[in-house]
């Protein structure tokens, strides 16, 4: 008998075996792995076929690309076919409404400006993210609406649109330093004018300077700048949609927040009216409130008073909104561990800084996906908006049908509204699920 | 021997949850550099007496003050005397979606006031001392439970405390990773930290305690130096508790 103690060396890892890897072991396993498996796998590809099939004959092959009324169309193919050319004649009302010609590109010019504004946010080396996107939410609306509206401007008014100007100057000058020579704008402009680095109050004084001369120089181009009116009755289609489903969900977000706050708060009459707040939008369907708001809410304004229609449409739609984003809001944050609190408490940290920088950060990752899926939700419900007499991309579409040179025209302008309220919401999960594995980093071993 | 000066005092400590009465007639005193070890069954209101004195609990009855602080349940000083006390839990409650450097920045640069690159050097020199600093740029969840325990160490130190509260820091430790988290523990006992430590780690409380305190019913059932408590426990109590722990 020895002393010594026996060696234990781990066993060699083995490869899995060969039929559960690789694609040919996915198709065996997922598709084919025993009969009735195999028939659920037949009859699933025999129905894509059958649907699909039907749908591209419909669609494409027999299909009327020309013609100058329905009657044609139907002389044609008669109902085996799509009628394209109606849709084709209607589709810059389908998508602005009843914007004047002239004046589309505003609203073109309008959406390219936002997106601008949101690029430096997917720049690597940009890092005053947050200020871009801050601005994006509180500044760009004003230009925005300028550009959409047009018309007379009271001198706030102009003092708002050239905020928004200075918001977007601002946003490609950082963005361009921090890629370009990696300084934030400030310290880049104060090192160009040679304002020596110690004097912290010369700095700060030269930076106001600068962002005043901005404001003057913006202030000055935009009341030398006019845009003639569009009433928003004009508005319409898929841009109506855009705006009343971009402002519900941009007002969503932060109010939910807010909300969830108010509910969870340790003061009873926040609490009590975040609650009563939250229940009594959650309890009526948005067609009620719309039409509360639209029919009762002049009754109580003073005379001489007259809310813009679209505007009491937006408020019900953001209130709605922001009712259901507090509960789904709530839910993140009770998944939130109570450790977190207690040690950022423990810290030192006060109410606020606790709740952005840790409660938030980690409740919001885990809505994501709930919060997208409200976000898709609203942006559908706006066609709700029809029922009080608004032209979104729905209504617009239903217009065609009772054009009389297409009348009795629904399947099609429905099939492509379809298809746009598709693509929109694709792109809106697929964006989700792609910022959900962004943000998977550290929340996993790996 | 020079007595040194009170670093907390606590006197007749009275606290309820609802109608339950966790904490009855505490009165405590630590000096400055003292390690006190706290044990006992669980539900003995061991936790709540230290969570008491940071203030994560609000007592009803009684005072306690920290370093010539009153501390006064939901009170201003709230955040003077959180300034004073680091605390170390047993789930870690390290913050998920920061890095372990962010984690140890954090109340520096936002509460404190600190330029980053002074706090970043600070924080890795406490994460050297807890021998974490080569894993500063990871995410807490890919640490092991010890690591994660260690940092846990290092966030509170840098904020720079005179006082250090462990709350059962080893209980939810595999039992080759509560040595490395001991370790740490010792060393700062070492190097004179004020600390009151709830523990059942007796072989820890032998080695560095100052007194043991064992508490049942909330009440502080006895309080004696290590040797003499371990060896001859006065009550029927402690016996009962000491023969089923050692």
């Amino acid at each position: 008998m020895s002393d010594a103690p026996l060696i234990f060396s781990p066993k060699p890892d083995r490869p899995a075996p060969a039929d559960t890897v690789g694609l040919l072991g996915w198709i065996r396993q997922n598709l084919f792995k025993d009969v009735p498996n195999a028939l659920m796998t037949l009859l699933g590809a025999y129905i894509i076929f059958v649907v699909t099939g039907a749908v591209v004959n419909w669609a494409l092959i027999d299909a009327v690309w020309s013609a100058e009324s329905r009657r044609e169309c139907l002389d044609q193919v008669g109902r085996a076919g799509a009628c394209w050319p109606g849709v084709a004649a209607w589709f810059k009302n389908l998508i602005y409404g009843l914007y004047p010609k002239d004046q589309v590109w505003r609203i073109n010019l309008g959406f390219v400006l936002l997106v601008l504004w949101m690029l430096p946010l997917w720049m690597p080396k940009v890092t005053s993210k947050i200020g871009i996107g801050l601005s994006a939410v509180l500044l760009y609306p004003f230009l925005a609406s300028y550009f959409f509206l047009g018309g007379e401007k009271a001198l706030v008014w102009t003092a708002l649109i050239a905020l928004g100007l200075c918001g977007l100057i601002w946003v490609w000058s950082t963005a361009l330093t921090e890629t370009l020579v990696e300084k934030p704008l400030g310290s880049w402009v104060i090192g160009r004018l040679g304002v020596p680095e110690a004097d912290e109050r010369r700095q700060r004084q030269t930076k106001l300077i600068c962002a005043a001369l901005l404001f003057v120089a913006a202030f000055a181009f935009v009341s030398l700048w006019s845009l003639s009116e569009v009433r928003t009755r004009l508005w319409g289609g898929l841009f109506l949609t855009l705006v009343i489903s971009g402002i519900g969900i941009t007002f969503s977000l932060p109010a939910g927040i807010l909300l969830a706050l108010g509910r969870r708060s340790d003061l009873p009459v926040i609490a009590a009216m975040s609650t009563l707040f939250i229940e009594l939008f959650r309890s009526v369907p948005l067609i009620t409130i719309l039409f509360m708001f639209n029919t009762m809410l002049p009754l109580f304004m003073p005379t001489g008073i007259e809310v813009n229609q679209l505007v009491r449409a937006i408020v019900a739609v953001c209130l709605f909104a922001a009712a259901y984003m507090a509960e789904v809001v709530r839910g993140g944050l009770q998944a939130i561990d109570k450790g977190q609190y207690e040690a950022s408490s423990s810290l030192g940290m006060g109410y606020w800084q606790t709740t952005t920088l840790i409660v938030l950060p980690q409740a919001l990752k885990i809505m994501i996906p709930a919060i997208v899926g409200n976000f898709i939700g609203l942006f559908k419900d706006t066609t709700l908006v029809s029922i009080i007499g608004l032209f979104d991309l729905m209504n617009m579409a239903r217009a065609i049908g009772e054009d009389t040179r297409w009348l009795g025209l629904f399947i099609e302008p429905f099939f492509v509204v379809s298809l746009i309220y598709f693509v929109f919401c694709f792109a809106m999960s697929s964006y989700s699920m792609g910022l959900e594995r962004k943000l998977a980093t550290g929340r996993d071993r790996s | 021997m020079t007595r040194s000066k009170r670093m907390i005092e606590i006197v007749g400590l009275n606290k309820w949850f609802g109608q339950f009465h966790v904490l009855k007639d505490i009165d405590l005193t630590v000096r400055d550099g003292q390690k006190f070890v706290i044990c006992g069954p669980s539900g003995s209101g061991k936790s709540t007496l230290i969570r008491c004195i940071n203030q994560l609990e609000h007592h009803q009855e009684g005072s306690i003050i920290v370093d010539g602080i009153k501390v006064e349940p939901g009170g201003r000083n709230q955040s003077a005397i959180r300034d004073k006390i680091g605390m170390v839990f047993q789930q870690f409650n390290l913050f998920p979606h920061l890095s372990v450097l962010e984690n140890c920045i954090l109340t520096p640069t936002l509460g404190q006031g600190l330029p980053k690159a002074e706090a970043e050097e600070i924080a890795m020199t406490h994460l050297t001392r807890v021998g974490i600093d080569d894993q500063a740029r990871k995410y807490p969840l890919q640490l092991s439970g010890g690591q994660q325990q260690r940092v846990a160490i290092a966030r509170a130190l840098c904020v720079r405390p005179q006082i250090m509260l462990f709350d059962e820091p080893t209980s939810a430790l595999d039992p080759e990773m509560i040595k490395e988290v001991l370790d740490v523990m010792v060393e700062l006992a070492e190097q004179g930290m004020t600390m009151i430590c709830v523990t059942h780690e007796m072989g820890f409380a032998r080695q560095v305690a100052d007194k043991v305190i064992f508490m049942d019913a909330g009440e502080i059932v006895e309080a004696n130096e290590p040797q003499a408590f371990f060896d001859n426990p006065r009550y029927d109590r402690s016996q009962q508790f000491l023969s089923h722990i050692l």
